[in-house]
């Protein structure tokens, strides 16, 4: 290897390592080496504590316990560690135990399972739902569930792996077309004609921040006829005026074939759901594999995904003060001409460019600061664009976005105008 | 190695990887995207050529090249 700093997990994929047990040899080289192994400090590190704002860390830097603020949790609503939803959990620990024991099809469907899933699909305004043990899962699930070998699947290419590798399981033929360009996604439906064809977007893409130009999107798809599913797992509970998502903030739910969303983020829990006419929910029941083969949800988690959706929804407190909270942060960055791209959710991106040297730096410098902010490093976002992303949280107190600006403002702004570090 | 060799490689691979062309029909001109493929189809092909030629072009110097004959020119760097 040349340069051993411009190699990525991008690079090692293929392994021609006659053991198999064994990565490529000159994988351990690169990940070996000291400064990629310093890159790879600020992954894995331990929370020791709720993913609130005020959090503590066992920092990989230094290998010491540090008070931090959370900026990168998806704990968006604070609904992971909301009171109500903690007792919600507890009982439901108490009444039915830990695990599920059993797939959903023979031992593991509960009541609560079920009331969930009546939960979400009236929520969704959907005829019926599943619910899926991890969100991953229920993307892989439900493409694979819904398609099959011959069939197309055009997606945005910003789409997230789930998607991808439900494609890549049905065996079907993949389309990617230009981010959020409707003239794209047309020609890529042109050249599609005569194949069952399924449209794959995201409400809100991750790792900009960007809304998906729905109207525009949806008057293609009608054009030709092709259903649209769409992504919503970082927007359900916050986008719209009753929290149902993107689909509801532009007024378009009607235009949406399958709602998917997972329970990780906003709602503060684990799993996945798909929302769908009853006929191809109940299709799914037989042929999506995460849903049929694995054990049902934990029903402490259900119990607590209950009372999430029910903590969420019974008026629009915690959605108010996220975007109170985001116009804050957005608007102090914003001060500092850093650059946050076309972002137009609680998602911030901090882009710093093509330095991933700069990036490690900054981010160590951060954490000592007392702020947990992740790199995002390439192939994760282009080699030009490397970033920090912010996630904001309705828990955010006006103290503590305050803190965080300045960290920023100390470490990002005035690095990237080359001004030392106050150390 | 010669340039035109590596455009050989390449060839073959897009003929491998993706559906219904032939290696006359294959322009080094224009994009891998022009043939219908898509990002996974292009670094299966890109992949493949590489290991073919036992080097190893980063990721990240890939991301600006606009069609196969910057590709191989790419390539012709580390060969």
């Amino acid at each position: 290897m040349s340069d051993i700093l411009n190699y990525s997990l991008a690079d090692f994929f293929y392994n021609d390592n006659p053991d198999i047990l064994s990565p490529p040899d000159d994988f351990m080289q690169w990940i070996n080496h000291p400064r990629v192994k310093h890159s790879f400090t600020f992954f894995e590190q331990q929370l020791l504590a709720a993913p609130r704002i005020s959090t503590e860390i066992l920092s990989n830097i230094d290998n010491k316990k540090r008070k931090i603020i959370n900026l990168t949790s998806y704990n968006y609503l604070g609904l992971s560690s909301h009171p109500e939803v903690i007792q919600a959990a507890k009982e439901a620990l108490d009444k039915y135990g830990l695990g599920a024991s059993g797939a959903p099809l023979l031992s593991g469907t509960y009541d609560l399972h079920v009331k969930l899933t009546r939960m979400m699909a009236e929520f969704k305004q959907k005829e019926d739902c599943l619910i899926y043990s991890s969100g991953f899962g229920g993307n892989l699930g439900a493409i694979q569930g819904i398609m099959r070998k011959g069939d197309v699947l055009i997606l945005d290419e910003k789409c997230h792996k789930s998607l991808v590798d439900g494609g890549t399981l049905a065996q079907v033929k993949m389309r990617f077309f230009e981010h959020n360009k409707p003239e794209s996604l047309a020609s890529m439906l042109e050249k599609s004609k005569g194949a069952r064809t399924m449209v794959a977007i995201e409400g809100v893409y991750s790792m900009d921040g960007d809304l998906v130009k729905l109207p525009e999107i949806a008057e293609v798809c009608e054009q030709y006829r092709a259903p649209i599913y769409i992504d919503e797992a970082h927007s359900t509970l916050m986008f719209g005026e009753n929290g149902r998502g993107v689909a509801e903030h532009f007024g378009l739910e009607g235009k949406i074939g399958v709602s998917f969303g997972t329970f990780s983020k906003s709602f503060g829990g684990v799993g996945g759901f798909v929302c769908a006419n009853a006929e191809i929910i109940r299709y799914l029941k037989g042929y999506s594999s995460p849903w049929n083969f694995s054990c049902a949800p934990s029903p402490p988690v259900v119990g607590g995904l209950i009372k999430a959706l029910e903590v969420a929804t019974r008026d629009s407190t915690l959605r108010d003060r996220l975007w109170e909270n985001t116009a804050y942060l957005k608007k102090g960055i914003q001060a500092m001409n850093l650059d946050i791209g076309e972002t137009e959710s609680q998602i911030i991106p901090i882009i710093i460019g093509s330095s991933g040297e700069k990036l490690m730096h900054f981010a160590a410098e951060i954490q000592k600061r007392g702020l947990f902010l992740q790199p995002v490093d390439f192939p994760a976002v282009p080699a030009n664009a490397r970033r920090f992303r912010i996630s904001v949280s309705a828990q955010l107190t006006r103290e503590e976005m305050d803190r965080s600006l300045n960290i920023i403002e100390d470490v990002i702004a005035r690095g990237l105008k080359g001004e030392a570090l106050e150390i | 190695m010669t340039k035109e060799e590596v455009i050989q490689i390449i060839k073959k691979n897009i003929v491998e990887n993706l559906d219904d062309i032939s290696e006359e029909e294959i322009d080094p001109k224009k994009s891998m995207r022009d043939y219908g493929a898509n990002s996974l189809d292009m670094i299966e092909v890109v992949s493949s050529s590489m290991r073919e030629m036992n080097i190893k072009v980063p990721r990240s110097e890939l991301s600006d090249i606009n069609n196969i004959d910057e590709l191989a020119d790419k390539f012709m760097e580390y060969v």
